[in-house]
């Protein structure tokens, strides 16, 4: 009897099948601390931390902000063309040249191949209403304020458009200008007439 | 049962763990998401569907499109090209600032019609280094970013699809087996809805070899009465009814093409920048 229950695997209790005490090799815990940290690494830096903006090919914030297009003097002129293009041009036409009877030239005309722009900015934001010169002919407007819904970037894209194009040779418009100009007109601007226009310093 | 606690105590965590990470990661980090802008500019984006669209959308679904087409595009990488637009006063030391270092290929072809692009497919780094060298050279150069990765590079999007464009979506058809083409941006890529019409009906009259499934049903097979439909088929003949009859689309397949022309993903955004091409017109 004693000679079987030594060579016999030890019964099971009825308590259950027991799991014997053994210790976890320190290679596994080792491995598993690595894999941690470069799961860790990995997330670092490709995670964008939760930013809704940043993920894909870019693993920063930074990263994408050195990757947005910079609005340099050509994107605002092309954002300006085509602002234009959509709202101006239809009554102003594509060549700047104007509609007989309805909307005065912009290539070459004095309102604005001028070197200052304050005026100039004060038409599309007020519109005018009423007698207006323009190289030579008598024009009998009314202008909505076409403007006044554009955002200042906008603005000053289109108005650094038509004032660059046609052979026109005005300076640039900024944004902060344009902004600077709408302060000054006020929350309800009215449509100027061509005398109140004239008054306005170039 | 033995370690009772310890096995519930495990399961929350496992269990808990893969919803954090699966659902409370990615609402705290997209549950918020709104309506933006495009790129530089103050037009909203994404605008809803167009109610015709939107039941194309149900008809989409209905179809099972989605077990074929996916609306996702993939983007692997970033590139910037240098795009000369001003020779300056001094073009030569223009051109010798664009030919240092190998950025231009053809250097003997100089003096060349500008804008033109001196460097390709560049880190960003690069591209600022070959823009302050022509800028020192007196010259001008802008930076385009190109989104890149094989699914632009078939032409299937400017850009990788973003959360945004699935704003208004329900469900978001985003599919996952590309039997067919993708077709996030498919309005941008086959604009014309008759194409889209004729597609449906006839695929392999649009696209020979196609292994799409024609969908006769959404069409009207009829006879031609007094006066002939304005909306019939102009299909080519292989395809075309027998003569005395034409092909009119229901309303789900107008809703449906109506539908796959509203799939554009095609502007650029803040999370997903490229360069639009300027719409200068040519002298």
């Amino acid at each position: 009897m004693s000679d079987e229950t030594k060579s016999n695997p030890p019964q099971p209790s009825d308590t259950g099948p027991a799991v014997m005490r053994s210790t976890v090799p320190i290679s596994i815990i080792l491995l598993t601390l690595l894999l941690l940290f470069l799961g860790m690494v990995y997330f670092d830096h490709h995670g964008g931390w939760f930013d809704s903006q940043v993920y894909g090919p870019y693993t920063s914030a930074d990263q994408l902000e050195s990757y947005q297009p910079r609005s340099g003097e050509a994107a605002i002129l092309a954002q300006g063309k085509a602002r234009y293009e959509q709202v101006c041009g239809l009554c102003h036409g594509l060549d700047g040249l104007g509609k007989p009877g309805q909307a005065p030239p912009l290539a070459g005309s004095e309102w604005v191949d001028t070197k200052g722009f304050e005026r100039l900015t004060h038409i599309p934001l007020a519109g005018v209403n009423g007698q207006l010169s323009v190289k030579g002919q008598m024009w009998s407007l009314s202008m909505p304020a076409m403007g006044a819904a554009m955002s200042d970037e906008e603005l000053a894209g289109v108005l650094t458009y038509i004032r660059s194009s046609w052979g026109n040779k005005g300076g640039p418009v900024t944004a902060d200008e344009v902004k600077a100009a709408r302060a000054a007109l006020g929350t309800h601007p009215q449509p100027m007439s061509g005398d109140q226009m004239s008054k306005l310093p170039e | 049962m033995k370690n009772g606690f310890l096995v519930f105590l495990i399961s929350l965590v496992a269990l808990g763990g893969s919803w954090c990470g699966f659902v409370l990661a990615p609402v705290s980090q997209l549950g918020a998401d709104k309506q933006t802008t495009i790129l530089n500019s103050s037009d909203p984006y994404p605008i809803g569907r167009p109610g015709e669209a939107n039941q194309g959308l149900q008809v989409y679904r209905a179809n099972g499109c989605a077990a074929c087409h996916t609306e996702q595009v993939q983007q692997s990488g970033v590139a910037c090209d240098v795009i000369l637009t001003d020779n300056g006063k001094n073009p030569s030391a223009v051109y010798q600032a664009c030919g240092a270092s190998g950025m231009v290929r053809e250097y003997r072809a100089w003096p060349v019609r500008l804008p033109i692009t001196v460097v390709q497919g560049v880190n960003k780094e690069s591209a600022d280094d070959a823009v302050d060298k022509i800028t020192t050279a007196g010259g001008k150069a802008e930076i385009h970013i190109i989104a890149t990765g094989s699914d632009i590079a078939r032409g299937w999007g400017r850009r990788h699809s973003v959360a945004e464009d699935y704003l208004y979506d329900s469900p978001v058809q985003l599919g996952s087996l590309r039997i067919g083409q993708d077709l996030a941006d498919v309005g941008a890529r086959l604009p014309d809805a008759n194409w889209q019409l004729i597609h449906l009906y006839a695929p392999q009259s649009m696209v020979p070899g196609s292994a799409m499934p024609p969908f006769r049903y959404l069409f009207q097979v009829r006879k031609i009465g007094p006066v002939p439909s304005p909306d019939a088929l102009n299909l080519p003949k292989e395809f075309a009814p027998p003569s005395g009859y034409e092909v009119v689309p229901t309303a789900q397949a107008r809703e449906l093409a109506a539908y796959l022309l509203s799939l554009r993903a095609d502007v650029p955004l803040r999370d997903a920048p490229f360069t639009q091409p300027l719409a200068v017109s040519k002298p």
